[in-house]
């Protein structure tokens, strides 16, 4: 809206300045209207009419008229213009002037002010999003330190308990094997202890059941009471 | 059955056999029927089975001892099996003793062997046992072949232990 304003501020100047211009030309400033004002004066004191001049015997008011048309053909100066186009020019231009001064430049003002303040804005959004992408950026750097820090201590914890593991695992193995040697040690022992007490016993059933058989076929009446004997004997003695 | 009926049971027999003259005798005779029973499963259950009426029970009794009993001793145990204490027949027949023992101020010595003691035995042994215990004691003889040879007697708690069995098993165990 305000672009449009400012746009056709700038049209009704450039109309005003050469509208204005074209009038002041067309108002009695040319060639031809000079001439015909110099006719008309010229008729007016001399009494003729420019038929009379064809006619013979007027050379000297035709001479004088000549010189009158001719000074309005003289060419104009090539700096100075016309009194009439500067004063139009100065108006339109004051004119313009006035209306820029009063609508076009703080509207122009007022925009690259705004365009200012949205580029500052820009740039300041452009900073803050570079800082937050730094700010982004040293996070994730120091996220990415930490998970390799994290990483490595993990990696070495592992590797600490791996070592735990196996060390505890063949001290383990180690102590079963010991236990295991000690207990096969034990077994066998036993085993041999048992062998020997088995067969301690088994000669000890074959000595005595032989010894009992021995006695029993010893044991007739006489021995019998030869026993009992023996026996009232070592009572009544003890 | 209770301690203190196995008592009056044997009061009472003590009694019959004072009644009938033969208390030591009466002894002897229902120690050895006893330890004969102990010593027979088929007749201890024979004697202590209610099924079997009692008369029947009696009858067997009396033709187990026939003539080999005093007529007091074979009546104390038709007496005592036919009120249905065949079962406890041991248990009395040792109360009998003690309590026999026991009135004549002597010490019941079981002695284990293998054959029977003779009297001369008997005496000897009872001499030796009360100088050996300082007790005046009673021999009953318990015939069992399992002591194998020698005497195993019993005076109350103490045990004096003299027989083949004995040392057959001493010389298991040293070996």
């Amino acid at each position: 809206m305000k672009k449009r304003i400012f746009l056709a501020s700038i049209l009704g100047a450039l109309l005003l300045t050469f509208g204005m211009a074209g009038t002041a030309s067309a108002s009695g400033e040319s060639v031809g209207s000079c001439a015909i004002e110099e006719i008309e004066a010229f008729e007016e004191e001399t009494g003729l009419s420019l038929h009379d001049l064809h006619g013979g015997g007027n050379e000297e008011a035709l001479e004088t008229l000549s010189d009158s048309v001719e000074g309005c053909i003289e060419a104009p100066s090539p700096i100075i213009p016309e009194w009439n186009e500067v004063i139009w020019g100065g108006g339109a231009f004051l004119v313009l002037l006035a209306l820029m001064m009063w609508k076009g430049f703080p509207a122009v003002q007022k925009i690259m002010n705004q365009r200012s303040e949205q580029i500052a804005s820009d740039l300041d959004q452009a900073d803050q999003a570079k800082a937050d992408a730094q700010a982004v950026k040293a996070q994730y750097e120091a996220e990415l330190a930490d998970a390799k820090s994290e990483a490595s201590r993990i990696i070495e914890e592992a590797r600490q308990q791996a070592e735990g593991l196996r060390s505890d695992l063949q001290a383990r193995a180690e102590s079963d094997i010991a236990e295991m040697r000690n207990q096969a040690s034990v077994d066998i022992e036993a085993a041999r202890d048992r062998a020997m007490s088995d067969l301690q016993a088994e000669v000890s059933d074959i000595v005595v059941g032989a010894a009992e058989r021995v006695v029993e076929a010893n044991l007739d009446a006489k021995t019998q009471a030869q026993l009992i004997e023996n026996y009232i004997n070592q009572v009544g003695s003890s | 059955m209770s301690e203190e009926r196995i008592t009056k049971y044997a009061e009472a027999v003590l009694s019959v056999a004072s009644a009938e003259n033969g208390g030591a005798e009466v002894e002897d005779e229902l120690f050895r029927f006893a330890r004969a029973v102990e010593g027979s499963d088929d007749l201890r259950r024979t004697l202590s089975d209610s099924k079997i009426p009692a008369a029947r029970r009696q009858q067997i009794v009396e033709d187990l001892i026939g003539g080999q009993a005093t007529p007091a001793t074979t009546a104390v145990i038709s007496m005592i099996v036919a009120a249905g204490r065949g079962g406890d027949i041991h248990r009395i027949a040792d109360e009998v003793v003690a309590l026999g023992a026991a009135s004549r101020a002597k010490a019941v010595a079981e002695v284990y062997s293998v054959i029977e003691l003779t009297d001369d035995q008997q005496a000897r042994l009872a001499t030796s046992l009360q100088s050996a215990t300082g007790k005046e004691v009673e021999i009953k003889v318990i015939i069992d072949e399992s002591v194998m040879g020698g005497l195993l007697v019993q005076i109350e708690d103490e045990v004096i232990d003299g027989t083949v069995r004995t040392r057959l098993k001493q010389l298991r165990e040293a070996f």
